[in-house]
């Protein structure tokens, strides 16, 4: 897992307690919360997670941030370079998608070929009880045609969703005609290594 | 002697300049730090404008170089600006330009600097050229032909930027990646040996190239790393609480893991190519994760507990050159290791920490403008030595008794086991002595002589008649003679006649 080679780099941004360390627990490990055993890992704040999409493999790296607000002028390091970005926001807390749009607006600002995905996040909250749901879902849609970003509710309790998310960023990534062409350019190139002759 | 402090290979006077200014010293200055090293030529380059005076007063007929300068100087300057408009060369070379007496001191210098340099390129040189044995002849004539291409070049041009170094070395990544893609004696090359292939070249030319490149001479980089060391050091008093990290470092445990993180960050600096700084870093962040888990009963730990434990380890640690070696990770490593993977990542969060750092107030330690100045200031003592903790030395002085009694143990059982050996080795000989008497006794030996080359003519009272020096030749001659007939062996034979005996016995 830890050296080898990858494709794309995700990071997940939101305010703390959003949900974003459960979220890349589920989805790398498949666990919530301790409740399953324990494997070997250490800690997760990086994981890199193989998935086949369309026919391809790739190999996602998925950063983990520190979410508290004192480390918040640090964050341009942390998305730089990144490919996609997930903006979590707790779905029982109206004050979480108060910062999305904060880190919307840094993205747009500073990292265009970033793609950005609103995540709901605590579904299992809002389906127990329709009270709980502090974040209306078609207000979060209209906000995200207008960013031209796509949105997923989920729930690290349940799992419900969370592939999905992966598998449509990794998905993008590989319909993207800029990382396509890259990708045809190493295939075809293991393929037909003569084509071209050129000196550096 | 704590755990982690043992495996510092240098001490921090190997690394300060020789002036003693506090700032950082570079072998390529000859130990001097920029600043002094500018100083130090600038007396130089005043004494050569002095002997240039004092020869043109002698002269008179040299014509006043256009500046108003000694005609040395601005000839040389001239040629100078024809080789290229940077600014920079004319510094460096002049120095060299100096004394007599500096030349040679320097070139000794250098000499030194460049077999120092040349144990650890040809450590790195030798994993290079067995790996490239597993390529196909052509593949491997190419590599090394554009690794070559590329070090002359670089070596050739001391003077240019060190932003100007770091694009030829990423424009040299870029193309040679290509190169492997497309280029036809790289065909069949699998994703893996090209990976591999790309990691040594940039080891192998990062260590080459690493006092050419490391903390330039014309960069700000030293200065910076300064600034950070002095921040930091006034940051001392800033503890795990202040962060809210979860650390537990007053247990024995985690202390080990802390300790081993701060060793980790403090090698990074000893290191020379970028993905051995960058091993440095992973290796501290491990240690760093194992320390959370082991303070948070096993639970694995996350992002929010490993940045606030990151920046407490730097604190704590106080990377030499921290500004350098991250400035220098990220112009010369490969970009794909920096974007993308766990390496990437905990280099991130490093650049995060510094930044974090140098931005550091009241508010991001939750606390009031007051009592961060207090503690600034250092009219507050941190609460940490207030409460029931032990201090860094009293905990120091602990665990080195608990290593002394240690090793007292140790040194006792080695003595112990000495001394039964000893033992053994006396009943050895006991026994063995025992064991030859008993068959001996059994198996009485008459011990006969040696057989002896026996001298016929020796005791022959003729002889005697002989004429002494003569007796070996008349008699030797005919009797090889005489060998070669009877086939006869004979104690005075010579081998050369012998060979002959016995081929001629073949051949029969
Ligand atoms: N019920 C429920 N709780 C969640 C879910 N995701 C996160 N939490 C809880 O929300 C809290 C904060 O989550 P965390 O992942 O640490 O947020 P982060 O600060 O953004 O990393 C934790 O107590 C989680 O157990 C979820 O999908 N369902
Ligand atoms: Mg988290
Ligand atoms: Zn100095």
């Amino acid at each position: 897992m830890s050296g080898s080679r990858v494709d794309m780099k995700i990071v997940l941004l939101g305010k703390e307690f959003g949900g974003k360390t459960s979220l890349v627990e589920r989805f790398l490990h498949d666990r919530f919360h301790g409740e399953a055993p324990y494997q070997a890992t250490i800690g997760a704040a990086f994981g890199a997670k193989r998935i086949e999409v369309v026919g391809k493999s790739l190999i996602l790296g998925i950063w983990d941030t520190a979410g508290s607000e004192r480390y918040e002028a640090m964050s341009r390091i942390y998305y730089r370079g990144a490919k996609a970005a997930i903006v979590c926001y707790d779905m029982t807390d109206s004050e979480s998608f108060a910062r999305v749009c904060f880190w919307v607006k840094e993205l747009r600002n500073n990292e265009e070929n970033c793609k950005i995905y609103l995540c709901g996040t605590k579904k299992d909250l809002v389906d127990e009880n329709k009270n709980n749901r502090k974040v209306d879902y078609h207000m979060v849609t209209d906000y995200a045609d207008e960013i031209r970003a796509k949105v997923f509710e989920t729930s690290a309790k349940t799992g419900e969703n969370i592939r999905n998310l992966f598998l449509k960023i990794a998905e993008d990534y590989t319909m993207d005609p800029v990382n396509k062409q890259q990708q045809e350019k190493d295939t075809l190139n293991l393929q037909e290594p003569t084509k071209k002759k050129r000196c550096c | 002697m704590s755990q982690g402090h043992k495996r510092f290979h240098i001490n921090e006077q190997e690394l300060l300049c020789k002036n003693g200014c506090g700032f950082y010293g570079n072998p390529a200055w000859q130990g001097f730090c920029s600043k002094c090293w500018r100083e130090e030529y600038q007396k130089a380059k005043n004494a050569q404008l002095q002997i240039d005076e004092q020869n043109k007063m002698m002269k008179q007929k040299t014509p006043v170089g256009a500046e108003g300068k000694a005609p040395s100087f601005s000839k040389f300057e001239e040629k100078k600006k024809r080789e290229s408009d940077k600014r920079t060369h004319t510094v460096k070379s002049l120095f060299r330009k100096s004394s007599s007496k500096d030349i040679a001191a320097e070139q000794v210098a250098k000499r030194e600097a460049m077999k120092r340099l040349s144990s650890e390129s040809q450590q790195v040189g030798e994993g290079f050229a067995d790996f490239l044995r597993n390529l196909s002849k052509p593949a491997a004539l190419d590599v090394s032909k554009h690794i070559r291409a590329l070090i002359e070049k670089i070596q050739q041009n001391p003077d240019v930027t060190v932003d100007e170094h770091s694009e030829i070395i990423q424009d040299f990544y870029q193309s040679m990646g290509d190169r492997l893609q497309t280029h036809p004696v790289y065909k069949g090359l699998t994703h893996t040996t090209s990976d591999k292939l790309m990691d040594y070249m940039e080891k192998y030319i990062m260590t080459r190239l690493y006092r050419a490149v490391f903390c330039s001479m014309w960069s700000d980089d030293e200065e910076q790393d300064l600034i950070i060391q002095k921040r930091i050091r006034s940051l001392h008093w800033v503890s795990e609480q202040n962060l809210e990290a979860s650390i537990s470092v007053n247990e024995p445990s985690v202390r080990a893991l802390v300790d081993s993180a701060i060793t980790d960050i403090i090698e990074m600096d000893s290191k020379r190519a970028p993905q051995d700084k960058l091993a440095s870093v992973v290796r501290c962040s491990n240690h760093i994760f194992e320390a959370l888990k082991a303070s948070q009963n096993n639970e694995p730990a996350s992002a929010d507990d490993f940045l606030p434990a990151l920046i407490y380890i730097v604190l704590q640690a106080n990377p030499p050159r921290l500004q350098s070696n991250i400035k220098y990770i990220t112009r010369f490593s490969n970009p794909s290791r920096l974007m993308s993977g766990e390496a990437g990542y905990y280099f991130t969060n490093l650049c995060c920490v510094v930044a974090f750092i140098e931005n550091l107030n009241a508010e991001s330690l939750n606390m009031t403008p007051e009592e961060f100045e207090g503690y600034m200031s250092g009219k507050l003592v941190p609460r940490d030595s207030k409460e029931g903790h032990i201090c860094e030395g009293l905990r120091l002085m602990y665990q080195n008794l608990a290593n002394l009694s240690e090793l007292r143990q140790r040194h006792e059982k080695v003595m112990a086991e000495a001394m039964q050996l000893q033992q053994e080795i006396v009943e050895f000989k006991e026994n063995f002595k025992k064991e030859i008497q008993s068959v001996l006794t059994k198996n009485p030996w008459t011990i006969k002589p040696r057989k002896t080359k026996v001298d016929l003519d020796a005791e022959s009272p003729a002889t005697d008649m002989l004429p002494p020096p003569l007796i070996p030749q008349i008699v030797g001659e005919p009797m090889v003679v005489q060998h070669d007939q009877s086939n006869a062996n004979s104690t005075d034979m010579t081998t050369e006649p012998h060979v002959t005996v016995t081929d001629t016995a073949v051949e029969e």
